[in-house]
C-alpha cells in the first residue's frame, strides 16, 4: 500500500506544479472546521475537532465525504457528568467508522447507529448524551446524504437561496432528540432516542453548492438572511482565502463553533491555523457552530 | 488509475534523471558506463501495513465491531506510540493462565513438543510479496506474547485455489513478560527465505502476561528481488529437514520390505533384553516426529513405534503447517486405540478434505472420546455427519472459530448423546440446533457458546439446559446479546451445580431486577463468575457473593459504577479462595484502593486497566 502511496506523493506534486486539468466527474468537498466553546473568552480551546460541549468530524473514504456534528446536551454537567465526553467520542468513532469504510454511503443512519453501538462497546463506562448530524457525499453519485437526531441540522445554499434544509426534532422546549447512554436503572427517567428515529433525506447537488453543518447555536442566534449575507462574502477562487467573520451577540446558553471552508492551494492543515490565528484576532463573540463546505471540482489525487 | 499514476511516475522521473539530480537511475548508468559494479543494492526495501486480517483464532471484541477485534491489526497504527487499554487494538480473547485453572479446560496433551507455545493465532495479508528481512509488531499494551512469525508462500488475494502451500518460521521464541505495560514495536530477527511472501502468521502465547496482550500493527519490510546470494544461503535440504516432512510420516514401511526376506534372526542387541512394556515407556516421551524416525531404524522399534498403544493420545496441532491427507493416511493404521485427538489448527488452505478425514475417522473413531477441532476450517457439514457417524463414545468436542462452517452442520451434533464438553465459540450455529443439541446431550457439563451471534433468543436456550442438562458446571455466555433475568433465573435454578459463569458483556441482564443476587444464592459451588462490562453490578450483588459463594476464585466485575471498596473488602474477607478480581474501569475504585486491597489481600490479583 506504501508503494501507491509513494506514486501518489509524485503525481500530487507533478499536479500542484503545473497541471492544470482536474478530473471533472467526481465531486467532493473543501472543507475547513474551527470553532469554540462558551469558555472562549477565558482562552480556553480544546484541542482536536472538540469546542466546549459539542464536536464534529471530517472525513473521507474512497466514494464518500462525511461531514458530522453533535451537540452534547449539558444538563448532564448537573450530574457530574462531562457533556462534551459523549459527543466528542461519538464524533470520533463516526470518523473511524467512516476511514474504514464500514458505511454505505446512501445510509447516514447506519453511521449513527453503528458509531452508537460501538460506544457501548467500549470498555469505559460512557455517560451523556448528545444530538448528532450527519451529511454523506456521494462523490460519484453526486447526491447528498443527510440525517439528523435532534435540533443541529443543515442547510445548502445554492446562488444565494437555502434550497435545503433540516428538520428540527425537539420533545418539548431545549429538549431536542438526543442519543443517549444513561447511568443503570435511570433509564426510565432520560431521555434516550434510538437512531432510528434521525431523520434522513438524500438529494442532488451542484457545483457550487455551500452545505452548512452546525449545532443550534447557529440557527438560534442568526436569521436565515443573516446567514445568507455572511456566506455571500465567501469567495471561492484557488488564489486566496477568504474569511468570514461573524460579530454575534453574547448569548451565554450556547456554545459556539463555526467552520469557514474556502479553497486554498496549500494542505487543509496550515489554511486551518491561518484562519484560526486570523479570526482569534478579529472576532468579538460567538455563539455558533456550524461547518461550510463549498462543493468543487475535485483533484486527481487527495492528500491524506 | 493505477496506469495514469505510473505514467505519472515515469514523466517525473524522467525529468529528475534528466535535470541531473540525485537518483538511481542516474548512478547505475554512470557505473555502467565507468563498467564497474554498481555500489548501490538493485532492489528497494518496501514497507508495509498489512491489508487484510484473513483469520485468527479468537478476540475479544464483538462479532460485527471494530472495538477489541482483530480486524485492527490491519492498516496504520491507531495508538501507538502511547500504551493503554484502548478500543482500537487488537484484543485475543484470553491471557495469563486463568483459563487453564478452570474445569472447563482441557486436558493438556502428552509428547506437545517443547518449543511449542502458541495459544492463539493470526494471519495477515499483505498487498505485495516480497523477500522479508523484517517484521515489525507495534504492541501496545503489555507486550511480551508473541512466540513465533511465519511466512507462507501462497498468495492469499490470487483466484487461483493454493497448491503447493509452504509455512516457513521466520522467528520463533519463548512468551516473554514484560516488567511494564508500555507500548513497544517488537521486530526480532527474522531469517531470510527462500521464497516471496505476503501472508504472515503471528502466534501468541499470553500466560506470563498480567494483563490482555494489545497488538495496533504490523509491518513487513522486504526486498522484490531475490536477495544476492551473499545476503542468503541457498536452502540446503540436510537430513533434519527431510525427517521434518510429512516424508518421514508416510515413508515408514520403505526400509525394511527387502530386509524381511533376508534375515529372520532378531539381532538387536540389547533392546531384545528389554521387557516390550519398558521399550514402550521410554518411547511414549519421545515426540511425533522422533517417534516416526525412530520407527525408520529397525524392524523391532518399527513395531513399537506403530503398535497404538503409543497413539492413545494424538496432538497434531504443533504441526499445523506440514498436516495433509497423506499425513493422516499414515498414522491411520496406528490410531486404532485413539482416545483424545486435536487437530486444531490445521487442514487449512486444502491440505485436508473430506476425503482423507473421513478415512481417518473411520479408522479411529470408534474409541475416541475427545475431539479438538478448533479452527478448522477444511471442516463442513459433511465432515460433521461423518464425526457423529464414526464416534458414537465422543464426550468432548472443540469447534471453537470454526465460523465457515453453515448453521446446518450443527444438527449432527445432537447424536453424540455422551458428549460432555462442547465449545462451540465463534460458531454461525442457530437455535433451531442448539436446542436439538440440549435435547439430546443431556450429560453436558461444560459448554461454551461464547460470541454465538445467530442464536435468537438465550431466555430459551437457558431454560432448555435448566430442563434438560442438570449437570451443566460451567457455562460460557460471553457476549450473548439477549439473556435477560428471565432466563438466567431459569437457569440457575436448573443447574444447581454450575461452578462457572461467563456473562461478559451481556447488556441486557439488570441488577436491579435481583438476578445476581437470586444466582449467587442459588449456586453455592460458585468458582468462576464474570459480569464484565455489566454497568449494573451494585454493591448488594457482591455482599450477595460474599454471604453466599465461599468457593469464590475469579470474579470480573469490569466497567461498573456502582460497587464501592466496602463491599469489596467484605467480599475479599470472605472469599479466601479468590485469586483473580478484575476491577478495570469501575468509577469508586481507583488505584489507591487497588493498592490498598491488594497489600491486605497478597494473593489475590486484582487487575485495573487503564487507558493512558
Amino acid at each position: 500500500m506504501l508503494s501507491v502511496l509513494s506514486y501518489g506523493r509524485l503525481v500530487a506534486r507533478a499536479v500542484l506544479g503545473g497541471l492544470s486539468q482536474t478530473d471533472g466527474r467526481d465531486y467532493s468537498l473543501i472543507t475547513a472546521s474551527y470553532g469554540f466553546g462558551k469558555d472562549f473568552r477565558k482562552g480556553i480551546l480544546k484541542k482536536g475537532m472538540c469546542y466546549g460541549d459539542d464536536a464534529c468530524f471530517i472525513a473521507r473514504h474512497k466514494t464518500a465525504d462525511v461531514l458530522g456534528v453533535a451537540d452534547g446536551v449539558g444538563g448532564w454537567r448537573d450530574y457530574g457528568v462531562d457533556p462534551s465526553q459523549f459527543s466528542a467520542t461519538l464524533m470520533k468513532t463516526c470518523e473511524r467508522l467512516v476511514k474504514e469504510g464500514r458505511f454505505t454511503p446512501s445510509n447516514p443512519v447506519g453511521i449513527l447507529t453503528s458509531g452508537y453501538y460501538e460506544l457501548l462497546q467500549n470498555k469505559v463506562p460512557l455517560l451523556g448524551s448528545s444530538t448528532a448530524c450527519i451529511v454523506v457525499l456521494d462523490r460519484r453519485s453526486h447526491r447528498l446524504h443527510t440525517c439528523n437526531l435532534g435540533d443541529s441540522g443543515f442547510l445548502v445554499v445554492r446562488g444565494g437561496e437555502v434550497v435545503h434544509r433540516s428538520d428540527e426534532q425537539q420533545h418539548y422546549f431545549n429538549t431536542p432528540f438526543q442519543l443517549s447512554i444513561a447511568p443503570p436503572g435511570a433509564e426510565g427517567v432520560v431521555l434516550s432516542d434510538s437512531p432510528e428515529a434521525a431523520d434522513s433525506s438524500s438529494f442532488d447537488v451542484q457545483l457550487g453548492d455551500i452545505i452548512l453543518t452546525a449545532t443550534d447555536g447557529l440557527f438560534d442566534n442568526m436569521p436565515d438572511y443573516m446567514i445568507l449575507q455572511e456566506l455571500k462574502k465567501l469567495k471561492v477562487s484557488l488564489q486566496h482565502v477568504s474569511l468570514c467573520l461573524y460579530v454575534l451577540e453574547t448569548n451565554s446558553n450556547f456554545n459556539a463553533f463555526f467552520i469557514i471552508a474556502s479553497r486554498f492551494r496549500l494542505p487543509t492543515m496550515t489554511a486551518s491555523c491561518r484562519l484560526h490565528r486570523a479570526l482569534q484576532s478579529k472576532l468579538m463573540i460567538l455563539p455558533t457552530t456550524l461547518i461550510i463546505c463549498p462543493l468543487l471540482h475535485s483533484l486527481p489525487v487527495t492528500m491524506a | 488509475m493505477l496506469t495514469l499514476l505510473s505514467m505519472f511516475y515515469y514523466i517525473c522521473l524522467r525529468r529528475r534523471s534528466r535535470s541531473g539530480t540525485r537518483g538511481e537511475a542516474l548512478t547505475s548508468r554512470r557505473a555502467v558506463e565507468s563498467g564497474q559494479r554498481a555500489v548501490l543494492p538493485v532492489s528497494v526495501e518496501v514497507e508495509q501495513y498489512a491489508k487484510e486480517v484473513l483469520d485468527f483464532s479468537s478476540h475479544y471484541g464483538s462479532e460485527n465491531s471494530m472495538s477489541y477485534t482483530m480486524w485492527n491489526l490491519a492498516g496504520v497504527p491507531n495508538v501507538y506510540p502511547s500504551s493503554g487499554d484502548f478500543t482500537q487494538t487488537a484484543v485475543f480473547r484470553t491471557y495469563g493462565t486463568w483459563w487453564e485453572q478452570c474445569a472447563s479446560a482441557p486436558l493438556p496433551f502428552r509428547r506437545t513438543p517443547k518449543g511449542f507455545y502458541s495459544k492463539d493465532y493470526i494471519e495477515l495479508g499483505f498487498e505485495e510479496p516480497v523477500y522479508p528481512t523484517a517484521v515489525e509488531v507495534f504492541e501496545t499494551y503489555y507486550p511480551g506474547a508473541i512466540v513465533q512469525i511465519l511466512a507462507c508462500s501462497h498468495n492469499p488475494f490470487t483466484q487461483n485455489p493454493p497448491t503447493d502451500v509452504r509455512w516457513e518460521v521466520l522467528w520463533s521464541g519463548e512468551p516473554t513478560k514484560v516488567l511494564t505495560p508500555q507500548a513497544r514495536q517488537f521486530s526480532p530477527k527474522i531469517k531470510h527465505i527462500g521464497f516471496p511472501t505476503n501472508l504472515l502468521r503471528l502466534e501468541v502465547n499470553s500466560s506470563l502476561l498480567d494483563y490482555y496482550t494489545e497488538l495496533d500493527a504490523v509491518i513487513l519490510r522486504g526486498v522484490k528481488e531475490r536477495p544476492m546470494l551473499a545476503l542468503y544461503k541457498m536452502p540446503i535440504i540436510d537430513i533434519s529437514d527431510l525427517s521434518d516432512s510429512e516424508e518421514e510420516l508416510s515413508d515408514v514401511g520403505g526400509p525394511f520390505r527387502q530386509g524381511d526376506g533376508k534375515h529372520q534372526r532378531t539381532g538387536n542387541g540389547y533392546f531384545d533384553k528389554l521387557p516390550y512394556e519398558l521399550i514402550q515407556l521410554i518411547l511414549s516421551h519421545l515426540t511425533l516426529p522422533d517417534l516416526c524416525r525412530l520407527a525408520q531404524s529397525c524392524k523391532l522399534l518399527h513395531q513399537h513405534c506403530c503398535d497404538p498403544l503409543q497413539y492413545t493420545q494424538l496432538s497434531l496441532q504443533p504441526y499445523w503447517a506440514r498436516l495433509s491427507d497423506a499425513s493422516l493416511g499414515h498414522l491411520q493404521s496406528r490410531c486404532t486405540l485413539l482416545q483424545r485427538l486435536n487437530l486444531s489448527w490445521t487442514g487449512n488452505r486444502g491440505v485436508l478434505t473430506l476425503t482423507g478425514f473421513s478415512s481417518f475417522m473411520k479408522a479411529c473413531g470408534l474409541s475416541l472420546v475427545c475431539l479438538e477441532m478448533s479452527c478448522c476450517h477444511f471442516l463442513n457439514e459433511a465432515c460433521l455427519e461423518v464425526i457423529s457417524q464414526t464416534c458414537p463414545g465422543l464426550q468432548e468436542l472443540n469447534l471453537s472459530s470454526c465460523d465457515r462452517l453453515p448453521p446446518q452442520a450443527f444438527t449432527h451434533i445432537s447424536k453424540l448423546t455422551r458428549l460432555r464438553r462442547l465449545v462451540l465459540y465463534r460458531t454461525k450455529i442457530e437455535q433451531t440446533a442448539i436446542l436439538s443439541i440440549l435435547t439430546f446431550c443431556i450429560e453436558l457439563r461444560h459448554l461454551n457458546l461464547g460470541s454465538c451471534v445467530r442464536i435468537e433468543d438465550y431466555d430459551v436456550v437457558a431454560s432448555m439446559l435448566a430442563t434438560r442438562c442438570r449437570s451443566l458446571c460451567s457455562l460460557d455466555l460471553w457476549r450473548c446479546r439477549n439473556l435477560t433475568d428471565r432466563g438466567l433465573t431459569e437457569l440457575v435454578s436448573g443447574c444447581r451445580m454450575l461452578e462457572e459463569l461467563d456473562l461478559g458483556w451481556c447488556p441486557t441482564l439488570q441488577s436491579s431486577t435481583g438476578c445476581f443476587q437470586h444466582l449467587a444464592r442459588s449456586l453455592p459451588r460458585l468458582r468462576k463468575l464474570f459480569l464484565t462490562a455489566n454497568r449494573t453490578v451494585c454493591d448488594s450483588d457482591i455482599e450477595e457473593l460474599a454471604a453466599s459463594c465461599p468457593c469464590l476464585r475469579h470474579l470480573d466485575i469490569l466497567g461498573t459504577r456502582s460497587v464501592s471498596a466496602a463491599s469489596l473488602k467484605k467480599l475479599l474477607q470472605s472469599c479466601p479462595q479468590l485469586v483473580l478480581l478484575d476491577v478495570s474501569f469501575c468509577s469508586q475504585i481507583d488505584m489507591r484502593i487497588v493498592q490498598e486491597l491488594s497489600g491486605l489481600f497478597p494473593n489475590v490479583a486484582i487487575k485495573k486497566s487503564f487507558t493512558q
